[in-house]
């Protein structure tokens, strides 16, 4: 009887942790939007002249565009339609391709979001396998992972993209250098190389700090009392290793999503992908305000939904994760 | 860490310890990590038996080298470890076990408790995966395996065994917890039970409970008993015979009542008058002079000679072989002067 009352009295607890969470990401998603807003007005001297880069225009012109980006209005009202029209999904016309921003994002996302998913699924895959591997077995093999998870993780994405186009593309011809293809296999092949480079510097990150959390996974008492009680290798290690070092993987895992998106601008522009980053590149040389707030605003969005799903899912991996934030 | 096997180990020398009757025989037991210069011993010549269903003691200091003991009849030696002297095990010998072996041993023969519930259970699982995990892995069916571990947590005394399966060892007290620990220790029926320091980690309150959970249980189960401890009260209390370790070496055994009456050794009577007593009169506290030393750092001949009283040049020589003196075993020069 107890048992049901606490259980009733949990759920209410952990309906209201849920609550908070979620409004702490809205809020968070709110605050980021009035910098993203505020960076147009910050732009030094008048923003349409900046936008338009110091082209003629008669006074009726610039009074039109400063009206269409609401420049006319104040700070406050300015940002209120904005995000208004915003939670509609509605970040105004492109200045430079004269159609919807949306529009324009979505269609590149084809491009962007298969882009993500490949190299997110490279990186996670390939680093946590060294990981374990390496945190396993130990000694020269240890060192071996250690020092690649270095050289990775310093080496900037646009070098690798650059080592990767001389290589495979030019040097070997096995992958083509420009263009995203069509059909599935087509596309998978033409973002093969673009993935890879987008995911060598979060293969280091991986690698290394999954290699520092399976090590101290490994050290735990519990894993040395599961081997004397007979329980198998493979057992233990999956059981009593990987499962206790799914929540810090997943923190990084989450964190590392956002930044591939971040990401895309480097590796779309080298490899001449039409996707959001090289849209976002593109839109920042030519003053389109529009866009660039645009993903701005979904790039923060991306960040903190991937970090809410991660902190809700916390409790679930790791029970002693107190419910409404209080330690034990 | 599970220590290779080595070429290096000898066999267990006849008129060892260990008979195929006995629930553990450690024979001559050494063990020491690296090699050449830098090579650390870790235990010399330790003899240890424990019979089916006797409680045995093992006494002594924190690095004396008795967890080092007792984990070797599991085969968990110190990486890198090599093992000369002889460990069996219900008649396996744990020295030349490989992984299967070794694995089939902990699943059916040998249990260990360790000190810390809390560490010993992954925090992330619940009471019931770890109950049933070492009935799973002897081969049991996972319904099977659940009703047993209901049965188990019964017997161990945990109220709502049923609701305590699908909790997380946090909401537990480490009384409950060690409690859960004997309970998954027991469960593969084994004839061997290490406990290490079992009672250390919980309140003063709880540790008689969970001691007279441990010995009820040895009892039903028939199961032979290493008890791990720097207790000597407690050790003298439950056990039926006593080892009494320093310095990696066995230094007196001893029947478990005539320990407090008539201790051979002077390191034995050193402990004896170190630790407090409720029941005897105000003796004065007398603390033993030095610090305890490991083995490799140990004073040549008899390792204890820089802090005993009775210590004289011939200490020095050999390390003194065992020797009867009274109801104990001895390696000591002149126990005469300690107990006449």
């Amino acid at each position: 009887m107890k048992r049901t009352r606490a259980d009733r009295a949990g759920k209410r607890a952990f309906a209201g942790w849920i609550g908070k969470r979620v409004l702490g990401g809205i809020l968070t998603v709110l605050l980021a939007s009035v910098l993203i807003y505020g960076a147009l007005r910050l732009v030094p001297g008048d923003p349409v002249l900046a936008m338009t880069g110091g082209r003629r225009l008669t006074p009726d012109q610039i009074e039109a565009l400063r009206h269409r980006h609401g420049l006319d209005r104040g700070f406050v009202q300015g940002y209120l339609a904005w995000i208004g029209d915003a939670l509609r999904l509605d970040f105004g016309m492109s200045t430079n391709y004269q159609t919807s921003v949306t529009s324009l994002i979505t269609n590149r996302l084809g491009v962007s979001g298969p882009l993500i998913l490949y190299s997110a699924v490279l990186a996670v895959v390939s680093g946590l396998a060294v990981a374990l591997v390496s945190a396993v077995k130990g000694g020269l093999v240890n060192r071996a992972a250690g020092m690649a998870a270095a050289v990775t993780t310093a080496t900037p994405t646009f070098v690798s993209a650059i080592g990767l186009l001389a290589l495979f593309s030019v040097g070997l011809g096995w992958f083509p250098a420009t263009g995203a293809g069509t059909g599935l296999a087509d596309r998978l092949w033409h973002l093969t190389l673009p993935a890879v480079a987008m995911a060598i510097v979060a293969f280091g990150v991986l690698a290394r700090v999954g290699n520092a959390a399976f090590a101290e996974e490994l050290r735990r008492e519990h894993v040395e009392v599961a081997r004397s009680r007979g329980v198998g290798a493979a057992a233990v290690i999956r059981r009593h290793v990987v499962r206790n070092a799914l929540a810090p993987m997943l923190t990084i895992v989450g964190l590392l999503f956002a930044s591939l998106f971040v990401g895309t601008a480097v590796v779309e522009t080298a490899f001449g992908l039409d996707g959001v980053g090289s849209l976002l590149v593109s839109s920042v040389s030519r003053r389109d305000f529009p866009v660039v707030q645009g993903i701005a605003l979904i790039a923060v969005l991306l960040f903190v939904v991937v970090n809410t799903l991660v902190d809700l899912a916390m409790p679930f991996i790791d029970p002693r994760v107190a419910l409404g934030g209080a330690g034990r | 860490m599970l220590a290779k096997k080595t070429p290096a180990r000898e066999e267990a020398p006849d008129g060892g310890a260990g008979t195929r009757r006995d629930a553990l025989g450690i024979s001559r037991l050494s063990l020491a990590v690296g090699t050449g210069e830098s090579e650390i011993p870790l235990l010399a010549d330790v003899t240890v038996r424990v019979g089916r269903g006797e409680t045995v003691g093992l006494v002594g200091e924190s690095g004396s080298g008795k967890s080092l003991t007792a984990r070797s009849a599991l085969g968990m030696l110190p990486r890198g470890a090599r093992a000369t002297g002889g460990v069996t095990v219900s008649g396996v010998d744990v020295l030349a076990a490989g992984y299967r072996e070794l694995r089939d041993l902990r699943r059916t023969r040998v249990s260990m408790i360790f000190q810390d519930p809390r560490a010993s259970i992954n925090p992330v699982r619940r009471i019931g995966d770890y109950l049933t995990e070492g009935l799973r892995a002897r081969g049991v069916p996972a319904r099977g395996a659940a009703e047993q571990a209901l049965d188990l947590l019964g017997q161990v005394g945990i109220r709502d065994p049923k609701g305590a399966m699908g909790r997380f060892p946090h909401e537990f007290s480490g009384g409950m917890l060690q409690r859960v620990v004997i309970a998954g220790a027991l469960s593969t029926e084994p004839e061997l039970l290490l406990a290490d320091e079992p009672t250390t980690a919980l309140d003063v309150t709880t540790q008689a409970e969970v001691i007279g959970l441990l010995k009820e249980m040895q009892r039903a189960h028939g199961t032979g008993m290493l008890f791990v401890t720097h207790d000597l009260d407690l050790a003298a209390a439950i056990c039926d015979r006593v080892y009494v370790m320093y310095a990696g070496r066995i230094v007196e055994e001893s029947a478990g009542a005539s320990l407090f009456g008539a201790p051979a050794h002077p390191y034995t009577r050193a402990l004896l008058e170190a630790s407090p007593s409720v029941h005897g009169g105000r003796a004065e506290i007398k603390a033993i002079r030095g610090r305890p030393r490991a083995l490799a750092e140990a004073p040549s001949g008899c390792a204890f000679r820089d802090r005993c009283p009775l210590a004289g040049d011939e200490c020095a020589e050999t390390v003194p072989a065992h020797r009867p003196h009274g109801t104990s075993l001895v390696a000591c020069l002149r126990p005469e002067q300690v107990t006449p």
